[in-house]
């Protein structure tokens, strides 16, 4: 991308909202293909992977702690909606209180995790998120009283939206609402990141020493990291339960969970909220579009039979995975759509380092 | 007033069995320019670490302008005007020039003063005025140490503590670098200079230190110490 000039740092700077533009036009050309070839239902899961995407992004990406624990929020979302919404518990919330309250309980789950674990390190803090993803796993199997272990809490009321009702046999209405709540969550994070606190993630993320000799708290500030990061995840698994209309089982939010999480960031670009964006259309359009139209293709002309593991795409799609995430790290690691200082870094030696459109920044 | 304005008393301090400081004590009054020399592992940088609360003492005392400073964690020390630029500079490579010295008057909040001091580094640092777009990581050695003293001058020091700030760094350029020292000095600042380079150092100095395996072995005026043999020996070089 050659292009120092011209329109094009400006174009770039504005991505997440021209992917969120196209997003939102998708349904109008949606119109124009035959109905087998229509993506927008098959997209709504995107939008909520994003959202997960969007809070490791802010734990992993701009303060630089490697997260392999993200399914647990989600798990705990999705299982705080389920319970807040549910008519067979006392409380029988709709979903505009039950998403306030998702957020907030996923940020209390972060600060817990957080604060005993926040000052350890790389590696170490990464294997105690992941004994957390198991953790909670194996606790909301176990709390069966509650959580009805591995049936799930179900069904879930439709959400509704000034008398309207979103009812799952009508795709379209759920699709602008969960683009709208992604779109909120970009608005944010993008805030966040220009503000005191993103450059104070930034610069722990750099040298925790050096932003110490700044007089920057870095245990404070990553624990707001944690706790902002962890609510959002936690937003996208209410939002799951409300695509569902289920909490889904405990099994749903395991280690895989985490780790496409985790693709989702690295293959869009760490620390780049543009890149989440398309590294989450990238990913999961791949499982859930890509996968599903090829495997329902390819069983149409008889090529494949679901008792054949081995010539159904969809068993293939982890290593799938795997071959991309190899293929990104070798030939473009700085992600599909970089953040600026993070591909400073990788580039550090080319001195052809982009420089910041208009200058300054704030 | 009066008092110094920092005091370490008989501190000490260590990395598990490793003992790196073994009872140091030394003081600066405000105003001076003060440097702490010794070889390789003397325990310099450690002697700063435990000054800024970033590295703790097993024993003794630091008072800061009065007050007991050893126990508080190392932003609040900051706080209090006691900053210290680092060994091997550190800068934050990926973040611009500008971001790495706004980042430098985190704790600040009066915009005005802020803003003066932009104009004081870049009057000082015309080079980082040039390339304040630039990602720090991109500057060259020389320009990174101008950025890591920019960025401490940015947080309005009382007291400023520099790790080897000729470390790595041409010869011209030192003496670029070390002139504004001395220039901040001028306008009041006090300052506590760790240096292998000795020769330098004890020019620019007032008083002197001279630490070896987490002692103080001498100390006096820096002229002084220029011309006692034991230092010549040793840190100057000569036989
Ligand atoms: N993180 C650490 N872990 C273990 N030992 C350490 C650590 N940091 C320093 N030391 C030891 O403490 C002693 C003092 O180290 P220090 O870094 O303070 O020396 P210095 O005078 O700054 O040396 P130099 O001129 O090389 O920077 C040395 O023996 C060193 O090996
Ligand atoms: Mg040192």
């Amino acid at each position: 991308m050659g292009a120092r000039g011209g329109i094009w740092p400006a174009v770039y700077a504005r991505m997440h909202w021209i992917l969120l533009g196209l997003a939102a036009l998708l349904p109008a050309v949606d119109l124009l293909l035959p109905p087998e070839f229509r993506l927008a239902d098959l997209v709504r899961p995107i939008f909520i992977f994003a959202v997960l995407g969007m809070g490791l992004n802010i734990v992993t990406g701009f303060t630089g702690l490697l997260n392999l624990g993200v399914a647990a929020f989600m798990a705990i979302g999705a299982y705080t909606y389920a319970i807040a919404t549910c008519d067979i518990y006392p409380f029988q919330l709709g979903f505009w209180t039950a998403l306030p309250l998702t957020i907030a309980v996923g940020a209390a789950a972060g600060i817990i995790l957080g604060l005993p674990t926040i000052r350890l390190k790389g590696d170490y803090l990464a294997i105690v998120t992941m004994g957390f993803g198991e953790m909670v796993q194996d606790s909301l199997k176990n709390l069966d009283v509650i959580t009805k272990g591995t049936q799930g809490i179900n069904p879930l009321p439709s959400p509704t939206l000034f008398g309207y009702v979103f009812k799952p046999e009508t795709p379209l209405p759920w699709y602008y609402l969960f683009l709208a709540l992604l779109a909120v969550v970009v608005l944010l994070t993008r805030n966040l990141e220009r503000s005191r606190i993103g450059r104070t993630w930034a610069s722990i993320r750099e040298d925790e020493l050096a932003a110490t000799c700044m007089g920057i708290n870095s245990m404070k500030a990553k624990l707001l990291a944690f706790a902002i990061g962890a609510s959002f995840c936690s937003m996208a698994g209410g939002l799951w339960g409300a695509y569902l209309g289920s909490s889904g089982e405990p099994g749903n939010y395991d280690f895989q969970i985490s780790i496409i999480a985790l693709c989702i960031v690295i293959v869009g670009g760490m620390g780049s909220v543009s890149g989440v964006l398309l590294g989450a259309f990238v990913m999961i359009g791949f499982n859930a579009i890509l996968l599903t139209k090829l495997t329902a293709f390819l069983a149409q002309h008889g090529w494949t039979s679901s008792d054949n593991v081995f010539t159904s795409p969809s068993n293939w799609k982890y290593m799938m995975f795997g071959l991309a995430l190899i293929l990104m790290m070798r030939f473009k690691p700085e992600g599909l759509l970089p953040s600026r200082r993070v591909k400073a870094e990788l580039h550090e030696y080319d001195k052809d380092v982009p420089r910041q459109a208009g200058g300054a920044t704030t | 007033m009066g008092g110094p304005l920092l005091k370490a008393e008989a501190i000490r301090a260590g990395y598990g069995p490793i003992e790196a400081l073994k009872g140091l004590s030394l003081s600066v009054a405000p105003g001076e320019i003060v440097t702490l020399i010794g070889a390789n592992g003397a325990g310099k940088s450690s002697t700063l670490l435990c000054i800024s609360g970033i590295h703790p003492i097993r024993s003794g005392a630091i008072h800061f302008d009065g007050e007991r400073i050893d126990k508080l964690p190392a932003h609040d020390i900051v706080k209090r005007g006691l900053v210290q630029v680092p060994e091997g500079r550190r800068i934050f490579p990926r973040l611009t020039v500008l971001e790495n010295l706004q980042l430098g008057a985190y704790l600040r909040k009066d915009l005005d003063g802020i803003k003066n001091d932009f104009e004081r580094v870049f009057a000082l640092f015309p080079i980082l005025a040039e390339r304040r777009a630039q990602a720090g990581g991109t500057l060259s050695g020389g320009e990174q140490q101008m950025l890591a003293i920019g960025r401490a001058v940015m947080s309005k020091p009382r007291l400023l503590l520099m790790d080897e700030p000729s470390m790595g760094i041409a010869p011209v350029l030192t003496a670029k670098i070390f002139d504004t020292i001395r220039e901040l000095n001028q306008q009041g600042l006090t300052i506590l200079l760790v240096e292998q380079n000795a020769h330098l150092a004890l020019q620019l100095a007032q008083r002197a230190y001279v630490l070896e395996t987490g002692q103080i072995v001498l100390e006096g005026p820096a002229q002084e110490l220029l011309a006692d043999p034991r230092v010549r020996k040793s840190y100057l070089g000569e036989e």
